[in-house]
């Protein structure tokens, strides 16, 4: 079953184009990972989505269903944690997200059952009767998270959950979207970080000026990127090694040394490996290991949008 | 239900801010307390009532001229003295000039009245005297304040046997400093009730909480709806607060009719609340809309006579004074305390009414406009 489906989907600040005629379909199980730099247009598709923007153009389908005609089921069936934390700093923890969760027609035992669920959830059970005030940034985090899941979401929505936090929230934050999504959840998952989305996602869109110029699970994208091979070296010493003249071999495009690893881009098609090989060896360097890298996310992106992730 | 948990919800967070409670508790009543014993000397000199003055004209051989004599040597053990005007008197111009706190015409038909309104305590001192006795005896009587052409007849007010003892003790309890201060401050602090409203929907875009609220499955009528009811109730838990401080500890007279007084109070408080979230949807940022609305409060305090009575003003002055809803809302809990007179109090919460839903009208228009929230 399709939980997401966009169609044609564009929005017009004034002049600007922020998302430009863009179609998706995520499918239910999804972790689906949204890539693209600052002002890609992520939030903007994600707000459209939950309806907190109107579209210019074109429709949004949640569980089959035109959010234009069904925007309370569409609401219902969808949990967002906000790219900026949306939480009252003076109600606990617990009346956050009994706050929140009230609103979705919780009422009750239910609601407090839900309630303590989603902060055991996160790890906050403990602090509960905090006030968000004395929270660590991870924590707010956190709590921006079981606000948006206690009333148990079809399609969960995260707008960079992991910005500025420590690297053990983090850790719990990717924990809990895999159990969510072991759970029956369907998660659409925004990041800057390569390595997140590269680790939960089964799915990535690579969106850059409001389009999806690339889509699928990561060895697709990285099957995109064929005409160049990365070729890692490690010595034992880097004392007489000469950048200059490996570079001259046949192929190759760059070479970097970093401490004892000499990281050489190649053209693909070529079969220099053992020219190189062979350099080492005249030189008496000891080679410790030598391995050719698969392409990574991150040279995808670059090469897809000529742009880092991060800038 | 959504209504009421957005309501309980902003109820909550602005009780827990210690800005909302030293703002709409601590503020007032230190005021009240500064204001009312500071002044106190002051004030009680220029209110106190000693010698009242009354000049009557009467057509001869009334058949109420015995009783009228009668009332008349009553009210004089009141220390309130008629004085018999000439044929040729003009009874209202010479009230006009202070010569007199009131006039009054008797004849076979009924009485005129004619009040000071300099002297507005004084004369409805005397109003209300005179109008127990017309009530007794059946007159048909007219009153009218010196203000050519605006003539109202009079409500039938609680007629009593000792009327004019009763009305003479009301007399004793012309407001002191701090009578006048409690209510002063108390109306002007409902009226501040405008500057929380501004962050009402405001504050949720700024905490970012709006997007929460706007992805629910609730109407933005929920939202709106309880965010007002959160907001006046909370005013009228403080007001309320602020009342019971000013009479139990200040001992400040509320009068006998404190419901009343509180539905003069809610009024006030939800052309606040309308002003406030209608002004904070016409001007751009939250800062503007505050400075906007605190130098209007500001004014309105001032020319309202809230931090100090402002007492015989004529002209202009008296029609920029009229145009502060605190002088409103003085006006009717004044009256409403003192000579139990509630046309004033009606009147003035009708206006309240309309004004606050004209900007809660333009509120309305633009939330619902508002993309998301
Ligand atoms: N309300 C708005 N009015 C005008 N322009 C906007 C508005 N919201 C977003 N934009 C513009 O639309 C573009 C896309 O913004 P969006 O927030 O969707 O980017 P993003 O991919 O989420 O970026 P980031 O990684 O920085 O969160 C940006 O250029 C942004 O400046
Ligand atoms: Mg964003």
């Amino acid at each position: 079953m399709n939980v997401l489906e966009i169609n044609n989907l564009t929005k017009k600040f004034s002049d600007f184009i922020a998302v430009d005629n863009m179609s998706l379909t995520i499918k239910e199980g999804e972790i689906f990972g949204f890539l693209g730099s600052n002002g890609a247009g992520k939030s903007t598709t994600i707000n459209m989505v939950a309806g907190l923007l109107r579209s210019n153009e074109g429709e949004i389908k949640i569980l089959g269903k035109n959010i234009a005609n069904h925007s309370k089921f569409a609401k219902r069936n969808i949990g967002i944690v906000p790219q900026d934390l949306a939480i009252y700093e003076d109600l606990t923890a617990f009346e956050n997200v009994r706050f929140f969760a009230g609103l979705y027609g919780l009422r009750g035992a239910e609601l407090k059952d839900r309630v303590e669920e989603a902060l055991k959830f996160v790890g906050l059970v403990d602090k509960q009767k905090s006030l968000p005030k004395n929270f660590s940034g991870g924590m707010k985090r956190r709590l921006n998270i079981a606000c948006a899941i206690a009333h148990k979401p079809k399609l969960i929505i995260m707008d960079e959950p992991t910005v500025g936090i420590d690297p053990q929230s983090r850790n719990y934050i990717l924990n809990s979207v895999r159990q969510l999504n072991e759970m029956g959840c369907t998660v659409i998952y925004t990041s800057h970080y390569m390595e997140e989305v590269e680790e939960i996602c089964s799915r990535i869109a690579i969106v850059d000026h409001g389009k999806i110029i690339a889509e699928g699970t990561k060895e697709q994208l990285k099957a995109i990127i064929t005409d160049t091979k990365d070729i890692w070296v490690d010595v034992k010493s880097n004392e007489n090694l000469e950048e200059n003249v490996i570079k001259e071999i046949n192929g190759v495009n760059t070479v970097q040394v970093e401490d004892n690893v000499v990281k050489i881009n190649s053209q693909a098609e070529v079969s220099n490996l053992n020219k190189i090989i062979q350099y080492f060896i005249n030189r008496n360097i000891e080679i410790r290991s030598l391995e050719e890298q698969a392409p990574n996310l991150e040279t995808v992106f670059l090469t897809l949008t000529g742009r880092n992730l991060r800038d | 239900m959504n209504v009421l948990n957005i309501a309980l919800l902003q109820l909550k967070i602005s009780i827990r801010d210690k800005r909302t409670i030293i703002f709409m508790l601590a503020f007032p009543i230190v005021m009240m307390l500064v204001l009312g014993s500071a002044l106190s000397n002051a004030f009680d000199n220029q209110v106190k009532i000693d010698k009242m003055k009354v000049l009557y004209k009467e057509t001869h051989n009334t058949s109420i001229a015995p009783y009228f004599e009668q009332f008349m040597k009553a009210a004089k053990k009141e220390n309130i003295h008629f004085y018999k005007a000439s044929d040729i008197t003009d009874g209202k111009k010479a009230v006009r000039q202070n010569h007199y706190d009131a006039y009054v015409e008797v004849s076979n038909k009924g009485m005129n009245f004619y009040g000071s309104e300099r002297n507005s305590i004084e004369s409805s001192i005397i109003q209300g005297m005179l109008t127990a006795f017309a009530d007794k005896y059946n007159l048909v009587s007219q009153v009218a304040k010196v203000k050519p052409n605006q003539t109202q007849a009079v409500l039938a007010g609680g007629t009593s046997h000792d009327y004019v003892k009763e009305m003479s003790l009301n007399a004793k309890k012309a407001p002191g400093s701090m009578d006048y201060y409690a209510v002063a401050v108390t109306t002007m602090i409902a009226l501040y009730g405008a500057i929380g409203a501004t962050f009402l929907l405001r504050g949720e875009r700024t905490r970012n909480t709006a997007v929460r609220l706007a992805v629910a499955p609730i109407t933005k009528a929920e939202i709106f709806i309880g965010k007002i009811i959160g907001s006046i109730v909370l005013n009228l838990l403080s007001l309320f607060l602020i009342v019971a401080v000013s009479s139990f500890l200040f001992k400040a007279n509320w009068g006998d009719h404190l419901g009343f007084v509180f539905i003069i109070l809610l009024s006030e408080v939800f052309l606040a609340v309308s002003f406030g979230l209608g002004v904070s949807y016409m001007v751009k940022t939250g800062e503007a809309a505050r400075t906007l609305i605190l130098i209007i409060l500001q004014l309105a305090s001032f020319f309202g006579g809230a931090y100090f009575k402002i007492e015989g003003a004529d002209g202009m002055m008296k029609f920029i004074m009229n145009l502060s809803p605190i002088t409103w809302a003085n006006t009717a809990i004044t009256k409403n305390i003192y000579n139990n007179d509630f046309t004033a109090s009606l009147q003035v919460i009708g206006l309240n009414l309309g004004i606050a839903i004209v900007f809660l009208s333009i509120a309305i228009v633009s939330f619902k406009r508002r993309e998301g929230f």
